[in-house]
């Protein structure tokens, strides 16, 4: 067998070996890996089995005949938390996946010694993850519309939880990258991962009958998670204004901004073809 | 009810002299409204310092009550800010809005008190209260499990035909030779 | 005149206190394919992987394609990688594989899309373009991997065990490509690999590392030379023609015969005067012609020593000692 092809006549030599097209190739990456998360299937079963859930929740809320118009505004409440833990899980754990989980399939060499940027890398490999949120959410979408427009809280309902959502799963997906590319093991960088995203959840679960002293306080307004679901139920359920609360989004946008920014600027020394001691 | 209210809320350990008014009159507007339940409507209230002296600093506080007096109202889920702090000068007229959802179905009334704030209290004011705005919530139903039931339906059912889809068509192409 | 295209001068990586290469110096030319050889351990995907920018030196420089160790992103325009034991991710199609690294160096949809259908084609695999990667046997994969380093049009392949696990077919399938790759392309290829016989087939020169260090480079004539091995050849004839074959190559004053200590009808010649290989194999050809003029079968003949393994084993073993 002999290899008879020509290389590709793309315009002058130079082109021929570095290609005329200057598209961004943290596009080429962000699209490959959205495909390959959506195609294979596995994005789809989890919007699948997240519809199954908002369903079973939306089917029993219709049918509570006691129901009163406060508790059917806590109903939505309740779908959009489901959609913001359930698409910034799955976003998460795809990014704790992106570098350490290449490294474990043997597929990261052969990225690193192509001329696209380690930056480029991460920024794709953020973008497909944030797909999941994107999806859970607009999942949710028909759900918060069933629920929300005999309430009148719609569009403020659909607004809050996309821009909330979006904020949490922008910052964690962010940890979630820089958790895998400083661990070899992908085992570790998930398990570590659900780990931090069980932490941030606890608060939000916690009775509310407890007391709630200053530490609970600063427990909740330290939280991404917590404080950003908090903000979404003071004007939800609670009905107070936009301005009243926005103190409890300075966690979730600092999360955002810091994580995104450690991520961009951190993150290409931190892709490397191993981890630890004997890193090279 | 509304007078057992109202004798509740001017009620004071009694003072070794009567209580002084408040030098304000308190108007409200609509005196009446009906809407559905969920929606949202606005009361105004027009305070006057009918006194010779400034009022000092006062409050008014929006309360609503179910005068069938079977529905539990919790003033709180109607209106997330029910208190409106001001200060008059003789003669000086304010007004103040507020915005209200009806969360409840039923016949209710919606009045202002308005009472010394803060350094201003004496002890032996008497409260003023505006007259009631008769309000009455239509119910209606918001959600239905016949509504809700295409949505649950047909969106799993999407998304599993979705998902079976390319995991068989991911298949057939695999085992292409 | 073929220019240089690989350059190393004193290449060293150190993790903590443990050397993997320590100042490894070598050249490689357009066109030519340098067998990268050694046991295991030997620093061989070490010396790859920092010459493919993969890892950093701890020490020494580097040129490929006259752009310097650090214009990392220039040397990884010029170079192909099959990287030793690569991953493939097993869900995506032959073909969609091709077409992301495609673009990965700047190729439009179209372009990208008639590459891969022209690589699938050379190396075999234009049927199965549309399956799964999951479903390739390992010589497929290992032939979609050289279609994934070709997508560049590279000056410089690196291609890291390309045979390894391969069967016959499907290793001589491999060699193949990877001569058509320095004759068709003019790129340098460097090929790392333990298995000698197509280190001997297919490269004209040899780099021998051990423990992180090149013990010998050159042709693969210069470096059976340096290892100074002793050629010998054996012959193998019928059990009863055993004397009479002994009667005829008494006739050659200058040749030692001893015979094989269990196999009693192999005959073990060795040319006992100094003397170039070429002089050498004169006299095991008029040896063989003797045998065959007495009318005496010749069931084998094998000369040793003037084999890259003998070279190999001799030198790596005494780098041991």
């Amino acid at each position: 067998m002999t290899l008879q092809v020509a290389p590709p006549a793309v315009g002058t030599e130079q082109d021929r070996r570095t290609g005329t097209q200057l598209q961004s190739r943290w596009l080429v990456v962000a699209e490959q890996e959205c495909r390959d998360l959506w195609t294979s299937g596995r994005g789809l079963i989890l919007v699948f089995l997240f519809s199954v859930l908002l369903s079973g929740v939306t089917y029993l809320t219709s049918t509570n005949q006691a129901l009163n118009f406060l508790e059917q505004r806590e109903s939505v409440n309740l779908v959009l938390q489901f959609a913001v833990a359930v698409g910034v899980l799955a976003t998460l754990v795809v990014s704790a996946d992106g570098i350490s989980g290449e490294r474990e399939r043997g597929t990261l060499e052969t990225l690193l010694v192509t001329p696209v940027s380690r930056r480029s890398i991460i920024g794709g490999k953020l973008i497909a993850a944030l797909s999941l949120w994107i999806a859970t959410f607009l999942v949710s979408i028909p759900y918060v519309w069933v629920l929300a427009r005999g309430v009148g809280i719609l569009g403020r309902a659909l607004a809050l939880g996309f821009f909330v959502g979006t904020l949490v799963a922008v910052g964690l997906g962010s940890i979630g990258l820089l958790i895998s590319a400083a661990c070899n093991s992908n085992k570790t960088s998930i398990t570590a991962s659900i780990f931090l995203l069980l932490i941030l959840f606890a608060p939000t679960q916690l009775p509310s009958g407890l007391p709630q002293g200053w530490f609970f306080d600063v427990l909740l307004r330290a939280n991404p998670v917590a404080s950003g679901l908090a903000y979404i139920s003071s004007i939800l359920v609670e009905g107070h204004s936009w301005p009243q609360d926005l103190a409890l989004l300075i966690t979730p946008l600092l999360t955002a901004l810091i994580a995104g920014g450690a991520l961009m600027f951190a993150g290409p020394r931190l892709v490397r073809l191993t981890r630890g001691v004997n890193a090279g | 009810m509304i007078g057992l209210l109202v004798g509740v809320l001017t009620w004071l350990p009694a003072p070794a002299v009567a209580a002084e008014p408040l030098s304000v009159k308190v108007i409200v507007e609509p005196v009446h409204l009906e809407t559905v339940l969920g929606g949202r409507f606005m009361i105004t209230t027009e305070i006057t310092n009918t006194g010779a002296a400034p009022s000092g600093e006062i409050l008014a506080h929006l309360n609503v009550a179910s005068i069938e007096g079977s529905v539990y109202v919790d003033p709180e889920d109607w209106s997330p800010n029910r208190s409106q702090q001001l200060s008059l000068e003789p003669g000086e007229r304010q007004k103040l809005s507020w915005e209200i959802q009806a969360v409840n179905a039923g016949h209710f009334a919606a009045y202002v008190v308005v009472v010394p704030f803060g350094s201003n209290v004496a002890g032996n004011e008497a409260l003023m209260i505006s007259p009631l705005v008769d309000v009455d919530v239509a119910s209606r139903s918001t959600l239905t499990a016949g509504g809700a039931l295409p949505v649950v339906v047909m969106v799993p059912l999407l998304l599993g035909l979705a998902a079976a889809g390319v995991f068989f068509g991911a298949r057939r192409r695999g085992s292409d030779r | 005149m073929t220019s240089t295209t690989v350059e190393a001068v004193r290449l060293t990586k150190h993790y903590g206190g443990r050397s993997a290469v320590e100042g490894v110096s070598f050249s490689a030319s357009q066109g030519e394919i340098v067998g990268l050889l050694g046991p295991n351990g030997a620093g061989k995907t070490t010396t790859i992987r920092l010459l493919t920018t993969v890892l950093e030196p701890t020490s020494g420089e580097f040129s490929i394609a006259g752009h310097s160790s650090t214009s990392a992103t220039e040397i990884r325009r010029c170079v192909g990688v099959l990287p030793e034991s690569s991953g493939y991710p097993s869900h995506q199609a032959g073909g969609e594989y091709l077409r992301f690294y495609a673009r990965l160096y700047g190729l439009s949809r179209s372009q990208a899309r008639s590459l891969s259908a022209e690589l699938l084609a050379a190396v075999g695999l234009e049927d199965r373009g549309q399956s799964r990667i999951s479903t390739y046997s390992r010589g497929m994969r290992q032939r979609l991997g050289i279609a994934r380093a070709l997508i560049n049009d590279p000056v410089v392949v690196f291609l890291d065990e390309p045979t390894l696990g391969l069967d016959p077919a499907g290793q001589a399938q491999v060699l193949d490509i990877i001569r058509s790759i320095a004759k068709a392309r003019d790129a340098t290829v460097v090929l790392s690999t333990h298995l000698l016989p197509e280190v001997e087939e297919v490269c004209s020169k040899v780099v021998i590392l051990n423990h992180g260090r090149v013990l010998v480079s050159g042709s693969v004539g210069e470096v059976i030379k340096t290892a100074l091995i002793e050629q010998s050849a054996q012959l193998r004839v019928p059990l009863d023609l055993v004397e009479r074959a002994r009667n005829v190559l008494a006739g050659f004053p200058d040749l030692r015969i001893e015979q094989a200590a269990e196999q009693p009808e192999v005959l073990i010649l060795a040319v006992d005067r100094p003397g170039t290989d070429s002089a050498h194999g004169e006299v095991m050809n008029e040896v063989l012609a003797a045998i065959t003029a007495a009318g005496i079968p010749v069931l084998r003949f094998e000369l040793e020593g003037a084999r890259l393994s003998d070279a190999f084993l001799k030198m790596t073993s005494e780098a041991v000692a």
